[in-house]
């Protein structure tokens, strides 16, 4: 399947995340939080400054820097 | 309770402890609060910054402890603070009770995401019931959730609460009393097989170290060691069990792995489970429209909206701490200083006098002056945390703090800092992650706060000229901006060595839940606030009293007779010319005397003039107000005076009771200066002269500096009576302006010229003179370690860029 990264995702778009990486303090919170492969994702809105993004995942809104959105493969 | 006979019920009495779990957000506090009331303290954990709090709720004849532990995504445990929540569920911390049960709180809006924690604590076995808030939250949603089926799913009783509005308390007490007596099994889910046989050789492992570590480690525990690899509870393995078990770990951790990342595992594993029984549990229908939290967040975090409404809402909480917090201050400050010449006047001169008029009642008022602004600050953090807007305000600013090294909670502790660094660390609270909480704690104190506002006044005032630069910036103005900023670009380089050195965290994750936005519970602003002042004087207030205390006794001690008696000798001689009607004369006595309407006009043309120089701005036109007033008074006077020859006797007398009294009041701050010089302090300011010397300082100016080191705008006051001026001094006052441009040194050069005055303001910008920061520090972060090494660094700072700034500015001849 083509995959890209989460930080890359124009606003509004929804994906299917496909890998979860990182270091791991960083990878296990991600998962904990709920973004695990399997699992659909939207991106709502970027901060003013452009950084962080705000992304739906699990029903809840959870904000993550676009360098901890990087380690995140996403369905394209 | 009919069949309840006496003995019965003695019988029946029974104590329980049960711990209160759940992810932030989930309404846990509001149900912490409905359950036990009032009845709760604040538990300190040892060696870590969060706390929990400790209620008892009671239900028929049992008392049920309640332990709210700090709200988290996860047991996973990479710092001391996120261990604690596992090492109090297992009753291993000391001065707080074993946890017979737990109430895991799960927010039915956000159910597949709250479970992930709760399997994590179900799985530790103890008796459990959940408690299931947000109803309402997830209907409005178009979320179902069946409670009953929930409970069957998971083999653990669900009981519906609604905390603010009371429902669901007393079944929730009814069924944590029956499950405490009769408890289910622990929650098993079925990890890949080589997971499971991972888990089972390390705790085989861990219990064979049990007996060095002090107790003995469950299986859960070792499935999460197992996962974490890091962390205090493998940092203490790795010391107990050295370099073998160590090998050993990570061979058994490659094994249990299998390829995969064990954290994956996990995940995988748990959310897998909570996917299968939510088809069952959950069920959800799709909504058209956006959520009310939708449509306001398209504001509150719109580009130019969100900016601007963020930029409004700063500009509120700092103007309010910054100066509504005045006239309440100004009220405590002028109650206490009422307070002390009112005792002081029923007290005879000495120690004891001194003690309680110089020492307790300012060191009292010196704690009780904060609470304004703790109250304040804090009534805008627990309005806006509970309406879900300081999670936004982190979303906007992170960018921007996230260059320091900080993340965007750190931003609204930082604003404060502006205005007292007290409140401000106390709002690091906010900060879940320790690092960041513990760099911003540290740095807060770097912003320039308002007690040194008095220090740049009276020294730009003294000796910044009155001059525009580029013909329309106020030099003076300049300065004091550039005061602001020395702190500033101080912190920065802190910022940055502290995160990458001495705490040495790697750019920690800054995964932030944007709850929905909820209507502020009244209720529980208050009880924060309450909280908040309480602890501030109980924990805080004790040591700041402390200092002040002992600071007072360095500036009395040892008091001199021999000075005293030279004193009382001239003010002897000084009363020597003048008759007794004069020298016994006073306004406040009791007994009439026949100077008082005279002292009356005088009294009432001072008053005039004070009130002149508050109102008229005009210099020419201050001055004729003020000879009007004066010609006002003197033909008052003159007319009192003609009514009989024993008035003019008296207008006379009154005229050389004037003089007496400048003379006097002249003596006795002569007396102060002298005590003060001779004190321990002035001793001190003599011993540090040659350390302070090269900031173009003389032992005077070292000892006000040390006398400030309970606040420090004391710095004033104590210039203020070594120059002889009295105590009373404040930074507006012109009399300790002059005498600050007409003091010499030694030698007879003027001891404060452009280069000192920047001098002591830089060092003042930079410094830790301020006992109650300090003493909040040492309560936020439970350990003497941080305001110590704040104390070391910022003094060091301060005196190496005082030294720069001196030895430069007297290089350019300033």
């Amino acid at each position: 399947m083509p995959s890209q990264t989460l930080d890359k995702l124009p606003i509004g778009a929804t994906a299917t995340v496909l890998d979860v990486a990182g270091e791991p303090a960083l990878q296990q919170r991600l998962l904990e939080m709920g973004v695990l492969p399997g699992v659909e994702i939207k991106v709502v809105r970027f901060a003013p400054m452009g950084d962080p993004i705000e992304v739906k995942v699990m029903g809840y809104s959870l904000s993550l820097r676009k360098s901890e959105a990087a380690h995140v493969q996403v369905s394209a | 309770m009919t069949d309840t006979t006496t003995s019965g019920r003695h019988a029946r009495q029974d104590k329980h402890t049960v711990a209160l779990m759940g992810n932030p957000n989930t309404g846990k506090s509001s149900l912490f609060s409905a359950l036990t009331g009032t009845r709760q303290k604040v538990a300190n954990f040892p060696g870590v910054t969060v706390e929990a709090k400790i209620g008892t709720a009671r239900f028929e004849n049992s008392e049920i402890t309640v332990i709210d532990l700090p709200g988290t995504y996860s047991l996973s445990a990479r710092s001391p603070d996120e261990r604690v929540a596992t090492e109090a569920l297992l009753g291993r911390i000391e001065g707080t009770p074993k946890p017979d049960g737990v109430v895991v709180v799960l927010d039915a809006s956000s159910l597949d995401r709250n479970l992930y924690l709760g399997t994590q604590v179900l799985e530790f076995g103890l008796p459990a019931v959940i408690a299931l808030t947000m109803m309402d939250v997830a209907e409005t949603r178009g979320i179902t959730v069946d409670a009953k089926k929930l409970s069957e799913t998971l083999g653990v009783p669900v009981v519906v609460v609604n905390a603010p509005k009371g429902r669901g308390l007393d079944e929730l007490k009814a069924t944590l009393h029956r499950t405490l007596h009769h408890p289910g099994k622990a929650l098993e889910l079925s990890y890949p097989e080589d997971f499971s046989r991972g888990v089972d050789t390390l705790h085989v492992n861990l219990c064979d170290l049990g007996v060095e570590l002090g107790f003995k480690p469950t299986r859960p525990e070792a499935l999460r060691l197992l996962v974490d690899g890091a962390g205090p509870f493998f940092e203490e393995c790795e010391e107990v069990g050295g370099e073998a078990w160590t090998k050993q770990f990570f061979e058994i951790r490659e094994l249990a792995g299998a390829g995969r990342s064990l954290s994956m595992v996990e995940a995988q594993t748990r959310y897998g489970a909570i996917g299968g029984w939510m088809r069952d549990v959950k069920q959800t229908e799709t909504r058209e429209g956006r959520t009310k939290t939708d449509v306001v967040d398209g504001i509150l975090t719109h580009k130019l909206w969100g900016s601007l409404v963020f930029i409004l809402a700063m500009g509120v909480i700092f103007q309010s701490i910054y100066s509504w917090s005045g006239p309440l201050m100004d009220a405590i400050d002028g109650g206490f200083s009422a307070l002390g010449s009112w005792v002081g006047g029923m007290l005879s001169d000495g120690a004891l006098k001194s003690l309680i008029v110089d020492g307790i009642i300012p060191g009292v008022g010196g704690v009780l002056i904060f609470l304004p602004q703790i109250l304040i600050l804090f009534l805008f953090i627990a309005v806006l945390e509970d309406l879900g807007y300081m999670a936004r305000a982190a979303f906007l600013m992170d960018r921007l703090m996230s260059r320091f090294g900080l993340n965007g909670r750190s931003f609204i502790p930082m604003l404060s800092g502006f205005a007292c660094a007290v409140p401000a660390i106390m709002g690091t609270r906010v900060i879940e992650d320790r690092n960041t909480r513990l760099t911003t704690i540290f740095l807060t104190p770097f912003m320039s706060c308002s007690a040194r506002l008095p220090v740049y006044v009276l020294f730009i005032a003294a000796f910044v000229p009155e001059m525009k630069v580029l013909g329309f910036i106020e030099l003076q103005g300049l300065v004091l901006f550039a005061m602001y900023w020395v702190g500033v670009l101080a912190a920065i380089p802190t910022a940055l060595v502290l995160k990458k050195g001495i705490l040495k965290s790697k750019a920690t994750p800054f995964l932030l839940e944007l709850p929905s936005y909820k209507a502020p519970r009244i209720k529980a602003v208050g009880r924060t606030l309450i909280d908040r002042g309480g602890s501030f004087i109980k924990r805080a207030g004790t040591i700041i009293l402390a200092v002040s205390i002992l600071v007072w006794a360095a500036g009395y001690f040892p008091h001199s007779q021999a000075v005293d008696d030279q004193y009382d000798a001239e003010v002897a001689t000084a009363e020597a010319p003048y008759d007794e009607a004069t020298v016994e004369f006073d306004p406040e006595s009791a007994d009439p005397s026949a100077l008082l309407p005279f002292y009356e006009v005088d009294s009432a043309h001072e008053a005039r003039v004070a009130a002149f120089e508050e109102e008229l701005q005009d210099e020419a036109e201050l001055e004729t107000a003020i000879a009007e007033s004066k010609k006002q008074r003197n033909a008052e006077m003159a007319k009192l005076a003609a009514e009989s020859r024993d008035a003019t006797q008296a207008l006379n007398d009154y005229a050389a009771w004037k003089d007496l009294n400048d003379a006097r009041a002249e003596i006795e701050n002569q007396r102060a200066g002298h005590h003060l010089e001779n004190s321990l302090l002035g001793r001190a300011g003599h011993l540090i002269e040659p350390a302070v010397k090269p900031l173009g300082w003389d032992w005077r100016i070292g000892m006000a500096a040390i006398a400030s080191f309970p606040a420090r705008e004391v710095i004033v006051a104590t210039l203020g009576t070594i120059f002889n001026l009295g105590g009373d001094q404040d930074e507006e006052s012109d009399s300790l302006r002059e005498v600050v441009k007409d003091a010499k040194r030694a030698d007879g050069t003027p001891l404060f010229t452009l280069a000192t005055g920047l001098s002591i303001m830089v060092f003042f910008a930079l410094c830790a003179q301020c006992a109650a920061t300090l003493a909040v520090m040492r309560r936020e972060t439970n350990s003497w370690k941080w305001p110590v090494a704040s104390f070391l660094y910022m003094t060091t700072l301060a005196y190496l860029a005082a030294l720069v700034t001196y030895q430069v500015a007297h290089a350019l001849g300033a």
